[in-house]
């Protein structure tokens, strides 16, 4: 049997993406198109998440890539290919809100009150696909994360779904560490509390009558499951 | 080990979830979620959130949308 030859050296995460960029600047267009196969899903993603849209990020998907392919010598290689190329669909996309007629900034103090407090206490159902197929769960996501706040939106995406660091997605937000903390739990928790109307365990009467003794400790509550005959 | 209550927990939440903070603080959340039944319940099930969305991989780019992005580069990348 043929054996895998050892690695010593595995490809560091963006090392690929380094190569291409010197072929591409050597002359060798056509390892441009190898750039935007492996990235041309989270430019989507995160025009999508400013934007909310899919045709507008379509087109700022497009307006990327040209930007990035016409600017290529001016990558520092400071920072990995795809931030790089992840603040350049961001830079593009915040261009293209601020041109909307009818856009309205939206002020974090006016969603920050009181989403902090959850207010679902079921558990969870540990497998949601024996309730839902793949393609209604991946609906009822997309459902749910176009209707997060924007800056809520931006913050989630980058974050959970694309997995750059909090200090990536803040730079590539402009903003602090802190702040991109600040909004990614509140994100996290606005859709906690979405999506737990689907994915929350049937309550039982005797669950309910349980969990309202566990955390009220009222007598009300004991004399309710003692009325039940528990 | 210092004791937290729920709203010092909660915002700790991403701390936990991202593996972040000292082992001090993860001890004093465990130690908190071990009796809080409702803590236990938001942790939890933001851990399977997290999972759900991950797992449907949400906004795939259709294939129309990368055909005519393909299209648009054939003529940018065809310039003299």
């Amino acid at each position: 049997m043929m054996q895998k030859p050892e690695q010593p050296n595995p490809p560091l995460p963006g090392e690929d993406d380094l190569i291409l960029v010197d072929r591409v600047l050597g002359g060798d267009r056509r390892a441009f198109e190898s750039l935007v196969r492996k990235h041309e899903r989270r430019v989507f993603r995160v025009a999508l998440a400013v934007l909310g849209n899919s045709e507008d990020a379509e087109e700022v998907m497009q307006d990327t890539f040209v930007r990035a392919f016409r600017h290529l010598g001016q990558f520092r290689r400071e920072a990995r290919f795809s931030t790089w190329l992840t603040r350049i669909a961001v830079n593009e996309a915040i261009e293209r809100r601020n041109t909307r007629k009818n856009y309205v900034p939206l002020a974090e103090a006016e969603t920050s009150e009181g989403m902090l407090t959850p207010k679902r206490y079921e558990p969870w159902r540990s497998n949601p696909e024996e309730l839902y197929g793949k393609q209604e769960i991946h609906r009822i996501v997309e459902e749910v994360i176009r209707s997060l706040p924007e800056i809520y939106r931006e913050a989630f995406v980058l974050r959970d779904i694309e997995g750059l660091s909090a200090e990536e997605a803040g730079e590539v937000l402009g903003i602090t560490v802190p702040a991109l903390k600040s909004r990614l739990l509140r994100a996290r928790l606005m859709m906690r509390e979405t999506l737990a109307d689907r994915f929350e365990e049937p309550p039982t009467l005797r669950r309910k009558l349980v969990h309202a003794a566990v955390d009220a400790g009222t007598a009300m509550a004991m004399r309710l499951m003692r009325a039940a005959g528990w | 080990m210092k004791t937290m209550d729920c709203k010092e927990v909660l915002a700790n939440l991403s701390c936990y979830i991202d593996g972040e903070g000292s082992d001090e603080l993860r001890q004093a959340l465990e130690e908190h979620i071990s009796r809080c039944r409702r803590c236990r319940v938001v942790f939890d099930s933001t851990g399977k959130m997290l999972k759900i969305v991950t797992d449907a991989a949400p906004f795939e780019v259709p294939l129309s949308v990368s055909a005519r992005l393909y299209t648009r580069l054939e003529e940018i990348l065809s310039e003299s």
